[in-house]
């Protein structure tokens, strides 16, 4: 559960504005404008928006990649321009990579030396980064030959090896196959359960969707809409029943029921699966 | 400043990575070729005189030394931050709690055990080629002096002492010192440019004219700055010619090394402190850039 109590929150952006500035005679951009949100301790906070609405900005501001043009953001209550404020921070960029001349353990490894983890603690966390995202098998390879979702579940790998508080996920499922894309939301609901903030990004709404507690939808640089998945989603005055096995007489009997007391009846029928879901049953190996 | 903002471990993690990064480019394969020009020279022209021989083979080998470290200073150190920065592995290095100029110290260093570690095995390997060929050289000598019947003791400690001269000596080593302070000092040139060039090109190309200016700044001088002009633009001129580039000519001991004269400790001295100063100033601008890079 998120804890919004005494301790400062995960993450703070306060009236973040961010230009770029442009070559002689171009016009400046302005990539963020007055932007301000809170990620409190053990929340998975969702950040949506189109291409070029400044949510990787906003991210970049957040791990201290970028400054500030106006305002300030913090993780755990220090600023972002401290290198400090990184300890407890596992960044995945989108598409990322890494030195291809390093193995998949090899990569781990640098990682976790600049987390100042060494010996044989960091030789265990990182086969068991490799064993949770799946590439025990490619710990010996060279990241040259890893595929997009190999690489995806690498980054994810090195965001997570020196157990941080925070994580921050840009478009974690870019190119990632369905079933890859399950594994990560899986991962993220482990994460949440386990107490860790989670901050993501993702072009994938049902995913958000199904993993976040608050969600921010950016447009044009700004915040547009902002607040708890629930609240957001929900349509005030529709209400939803579901049923199983029920019979046309039955439905018929609470259709009626409802228009008599004043209710519009709008839609009845089968509830239907996801794509993703069907996608997933149809290609899963049975289990012997 | 925070006691967990400076990390020796890390900065050596960062240059041990960039040392393998580089060695797994291959870029060591111009040791090979390094070996064959060195052999070649050592005993391509035996017909010339002994004091030509070793020149010639010392000035083949410490041609070939110069060229290594020069382009891999250049060229390595030109590739890595924008490589990294189109990789975006830049992101992920940054978003650990590594401050920026411990990747710059980290990538920098190495780069430099790199050239280091090459310029010692190619010393070697020069240091070898150049004592049997000065042997060799010693015995014909001595033979021809025989059949010529003058083989006098005077001329053999004579010649012993020609060739201990033009052979290998402490000098030599001094010799391959100068070139990877040189070659420091041209890195850390690199580094500083690639902070704010757009691009790997753009870093190679400007590295390369600024140590080419580097080379000639005394005769630059000389020119622009002539005994007629007045004292204050001379003086200007000089300064902003030192700043925008470094005095290379400090480190070009080798033709004395070559003709077998002695550098002296103090020369030494001089390159060390004239490279410690060049590096350190240089490595103090690219943090400057690089702290306010927008990633």
């Amino acid at each position: 559960m998120p804890d919004s109590t005494s301790s400062p929150p995960a993450v703070t952006v306060e009236n973040l504005t961010k230009v770029f500035k442009s070559g002689l005679g171009k016009q400046a951009f302005v990539a963020v404008r007055d932007l301000s949100l809170t990620v409190q301790k053990g929340e998975v906070y969702g950040l949506i928006g189109p291409n070029g609405s400044g949510k990787s900005t906003t991210m970049k501001a957040i791990l201290g990649l970028l400054s500030p043009t106006v305002g300030k953001t913090t993780i755990f209550g220090k600023s972002s321009t401290e290198v400090e404020s990184r300890r407890d921070v596992g960044f995945l960029p989108e598409n990322p990579y890494f030195y291809k001349h390093l193995s998949g353990l090899e990569t781990l490894l640098f990682y976790g030396r600049l987390c100042s983890m060494s010996g044989r603690d960091l030789q265990d966390k990182a086969r068991e980064m490799l064993a949770l995202t799946g590439l025990e098998d490619a710990a010996n390879r060279r990241v040259a030959g890893f595929s997009k979702g190999m690489l995806q579940r690498l980054g994810l790998a090195q965001a997570l090896l020196h157990e941080p508080r925070l994580i921050i996920l840009d478009e974690p499922t870019a190119g990632v196959d369905p079933a890859g894309s399950r594994k990560i939301r899986d991962l993220i609901m482990g994460f949440k359960e386990r107490g860790i903030t989670v901050l993501v990004t993702s072009h994938l709404l049902e995913q958000i969707q199904e993993v976040c507690d608050r969600v921010g939808i950016m447009a044009h640089g700004r915040m547009v809409r902002e607040g708890k998945l629930d609240d957001l989603i929900a349509v005030e005055n529709e209400t939803e029943l579901i049923l199983a096995d029920a019979s046309p007489d039955l439905l018929a009997e609470i259709r009626t029921l409802a228009e008599s007391k004043g209710a519009k009846w709008i839609r009845s029928g089968h509830s239907r699966t996801t794509l993703e879901r069907l996608f997933l049953e149809s290609t899963e190996e049975p289990k012997s | 400043m925070n006691s967990n903002s400076f990390s020796p471990a890390r900065i050596w993690t960062l240059a041990a990575a960039t040392v393998t990064q580089l060695v797994r480019m291959k870029i060591m394969a111009f040791l090979v070729v390094f070996c064959v020009i060195v052999v070649a020279a050592g005993f391509a022209f035996p017909v010339m005189n002994p004091e030509q021989q070793l020149k010639l083979l010392k000035d083949v080998s410490f041609g070939a030394l110069q060229i290594f470290s020069v382009v891999i200073a250049i060229v390595s150190t030109a590739l890595l931050l924008p490589r990294d920065l189109e990789d975006r592995t830049l992101y992920t290095i940054l978003s650990k709690p590594v401050p920026r100029y411990e990747y710059l110290l980290g990538k920098l260093i190495g780069v430099l055990l790199l050239i280091g570690a090459g310029l010692v095995l190619m010393d070697i390997a020069f240091s070898a080629v150049l004592w049997l060929r000065q042997s060799l050289v010693l015995v014909q000598s001595v033979a021809a002096l025989k059949q010529e019947g003058v083989a006098t003791p005077e001329a053999i400690a004579q010649l012993n002492e020609f060739v201990g001269k033009q052979g290998l000596t402490w000098n030599i080593h001094l010799g391959v010192l100068a070139i990877f302070l040189k070659a420091s000092v041209i890195a850390a040139l690199s580094l500083m440019i690639s902070c704010f060039a757009s691009s790997t090109l753009f870093t190679v190309v400007i590295s390369l004219l600024v140590t080419i200016i580097g080379h000639g700044q005394g005769l630059i001088r000389e020119y622009f700055f002539s005994e007629g002009m007045n004292q204050i633009i001379k003086k200007l001129g000089s300064a902003m010619l030192a700043i925008l580039t470094p005095d290379l000519g400090v480190f070009d001991v080798l033709d004395n090394v070559i003709n077998g004269e002695i550098v002296s400790a103090f020369s030494a001295g001089v390159m060390i402190g004239t490279a410690a100063l060049y590096v350190t100033g240089y490595v103090l601008v690219s943090h400057l850039l690089f702290v306010e890079k927008e990633l």
